[in-house]
């Protein structure tokens, strides 16, 4: 039966790779049409740069601030992922709390809710106060509670919403607590769990960057896009933007990397769903 | 994709929208009725905009026909933004951030040129050892960026050091990190931030800080030389073309001007009228606020509002040398016939130079009250 599985998934893989490429062209070839629309229209209507730079003057932007703009990524970057990793840490951990004891579920869902619902820009200068603005840990803070409601939530939902008819087969053969949770519940959850790591890694990259207009290193992205703007420097302040978008889809792309090396079979499903 | 990319372009489109929408009133208008201006300040109320607080009380805007509006900044509105968009005619901004506006594409033009010094300092606590642009290199470095580090970074480069090496950090708007030791030297103007740290008590021994407990440096001083053109009036080319709008640039001009010479010869008054006006730091600060923007302003030796071509040729040589500025800008981002119409039309019964000014001593308290 293992080998039936592993076969057939990885078939479905080999299919998907092919799709991949071919569900790639419209999107990309949208993309490219947009850019060059942009360019030209720019370029035809005489629009003044400070409001919208040309796709080509941001391009240069991006070769010419490089040196600075590498700094900022690895920075910004570096708070994103320690929030992140924060953030995935305390989550499951409450998330594992809240499945297991409805005592937990009481108290720690309001927090999770709460968390979730704190205006982010109103916290920035908060975290700012507690860690000092110049220590990255004030972003790491904003990241954190940013990731912390969509990891619980999920992860709480694909920890309990099992098969009840699978928990009473387990239960049939006098599996432990520890068993059915290890066997049952946490491969249950891992498709939950990729889903908030995903909304979660673009999460992060926002709430590092807004975190920063209220103070880091001069090189920060967020720091960087609002004083560029401030000189009317437009073209590097998209720059920054489009370092910041890139830095959001490769943790994107990350996620979707290990989710496919983790819960192989879900990859396999969905490719053989549709 | 990336949400920020999102909430960007949301922010771009509400920019946009928000242009599109603000209204242009009627410039010149007939029969005797008032001209409307909307001037828009480079900060919020405070005494460094005193003059025209005292233009707008004391009537002379009024005796000129302009019904003036004054749009106060403050760290959320870009006031070069705001008047080359048309949100305002006229307004205020250093040179050199009007420069950079000019090289990102608008038409914007320094009109008349109020403050004649540079009112910007680096403070550092007198334990740290730092007296001298050498010794700031390699220590935690404040500075508001945004167009406010050119001179900073300037003198930077002038002692040797690299502003993109250098460990520069985004101050906030007031002192509180200086304070707490999170930077070693502190980007700090002269009339508003400095006072800052002498308006708080020092927490170990319970006094307020004095200037001893301080090292200033100050970007005038001729060893250091990289002090640039600030406070200036600024308007669109676009918007002095159109017929009769000149005028309107010179009359404003001239009552400002009445302005700032009766906030010259009337200090406490107009740091009162500030603070009526609605300042966020009260009395003392603003006392002390006026004194010093008095302090950059007089003596003007060609007259108040006149440029001085050494200082404008020297703000352009360190923003070029320096990278501030791609090029030297043309010769349209400066004019100083207005200027100098507005002063003639003063006459020779004010006195226009002060050259007998002398700043007096303003003695500050805990919080500015």
């Amino acid at each position: 039966m293992t080998t039936l599985v592993t076969a057939r998934a990885s078939r479905a893989t080999a299919v998907g790779r092919v799709r991949g490429l071919t569900d790639a062209a419209p999107p990309l070839a949208v993309f490219i049409a947009v850019v060059a629309i942009w360019e030209a229209a720019l370029t035809g209507l005489n629009v003044r740069q400070f409001l919208l730079p040309k796709p080509s003057v941001i391009l240069s932007a991006v070769g010419d601030q490089w040196s600075v703009l590498q700094q900022g990524l690895t920075y910004t970057g570096s708070e994103a992922l320690g929030g992140l990793v924060v953030g995935l840490v305390l989550g499951i951990a409450a998330a594992f709390a809240i499945a297991r004891w409805s005592t937990a579920r009481e108290l720690l869902m309001p927090i999770a809710v709460g968390a979730s619902s704190i205006p982010i820009i109103a916290f920035a200068p908060i975290t700012s106060a507690w860690f000092s603005s110049q220590s990255p840990l004030a972003r790491i803070a904003i990241v954190t509670v940013m990731v912390f409601f969509p990891v619980v939530v999920n992860t709480v939902r694909g920890l309990t919403n099992v098969d009840p008819a699978a928990i009473e087969l387990m239960r049939s053969y006098a599996a432990s607590d520890v068993a059915i949770m290890r066997r049952l519940r946490i491969p249950n959850a891992m498709p939950y769990f990729f889903t908030a790591l995903r909304i979660a890694a673009t999460l992060a990259v926002i709430g590092a960057v807004i975190g920063e207009y209220f103070g880091g290193p001069r090189y920060a992205l967020g720091i960087y896009i609002s004083s560029e703007a401030y000189v009317f420097r437009y073209a590097n302040a998209w720059a920054g933007i489009l370092m910041a978008c890139l830095l959001g889809i490769g943790f994107y792309l990350v996620v979707l990397a290990l989710e496919r090396l983790a819960i192989p079979w879900q990859t396999a499903k969905r490719a053989a769903d549709a | 994709m990336g949400k920020s990319v999102r909430l960007t372009g949301l922010f771009v489109i509400a920019a946009i929208v928000g242009l599109a929408c603000s209204s242009t009133p009627g410039s010149s208008s007939s029969g005797g009725a008032m001209t409307k201006v909307r001037f828009q300040l480079q900060w919020v109320v405070q005494a460094q905009f005193a003059g025209y607080n005292a233009a707008l009380d004391q009537g002379y805007f009024k005796d000129e026909g302009l019904d003036v509006t004054l749009l106060p900044g403050g760290p959320d509105i870009n006031n070069l933004q705001v008047v080359a968009s048309g949100g305002a005619e006229l307004g205020t901004s250093w040179v050199p951030k009007t420069l950079q506006s000019r090289e990102g594409g608008t038409d914007l033009v320094s009109i008349a040129q109020i403050l004649q010094r540079s009112g910007t300092r680096m403070v550092a606590f007198k334990q740290a050892n730092i007296t001298d642009p050498k010794t700031m290199l390699g220590k935690k470095i404040g500075s508001w960026l945004g167009g406010n580090e050119p001179e900073l970074f300037a003198a930077i480069v002038k002692a040797g050091g690299d502003p993109t090496k250098e460990n520069v950090i985004k101050q906030d708007f007031n002192m509180n990190a200086f304070i707490a030791g999170d930077i070693d030297v502190a980007q700090a103007m002269i009339y508003n931030e400095y006072a800052q740290v002498l308006e708080t008590k020092n927490a170990t021994t319970g006094q307020l800080y004095s200037p001893n407990d301080l090292n200033v440096i100050d970007f005038n001083d001729p060893s250091i030389g990289t002090a640039m053109l600030q406070d200036a009036i600024i308007a669109r080319e676009s918007w002095l073309k159109q017929a009769g709008n000149e005028d309107i640039a010179v009359k404003f001009l001239k009552a400002a001007f009445r302005g700032w010479i009766y906030c010259r010869d009337n200090s406490q008054k107009c740091a009162d009228l500030v603070v009526a006006a609605g300042s966020e730091l009260k009395k003392g600060h603003q006392t002390w606020m006026m004194n010093e923007i008095n302090g950059l302003i007089w003596p003007s030796p060609n007259g108040i509002g006149q440029l001085d071509q050494a200082a404008w040729d020297n703000t352009i040589n360190i923003a070029t040398t320096y990278k501030v500025l791609k090029a030297a800008p043309n010769q349209g981002a400066v004019r100083t016939d207005l200027a100098k119409k507005a002063l003639d039309a003063l006459g020779t019964s004010v006195d226009t130079k002060g050259a007998s000014f002398k700043p007096t001593t303003v003695t500050l308290t805990e919080g500015g009250n």
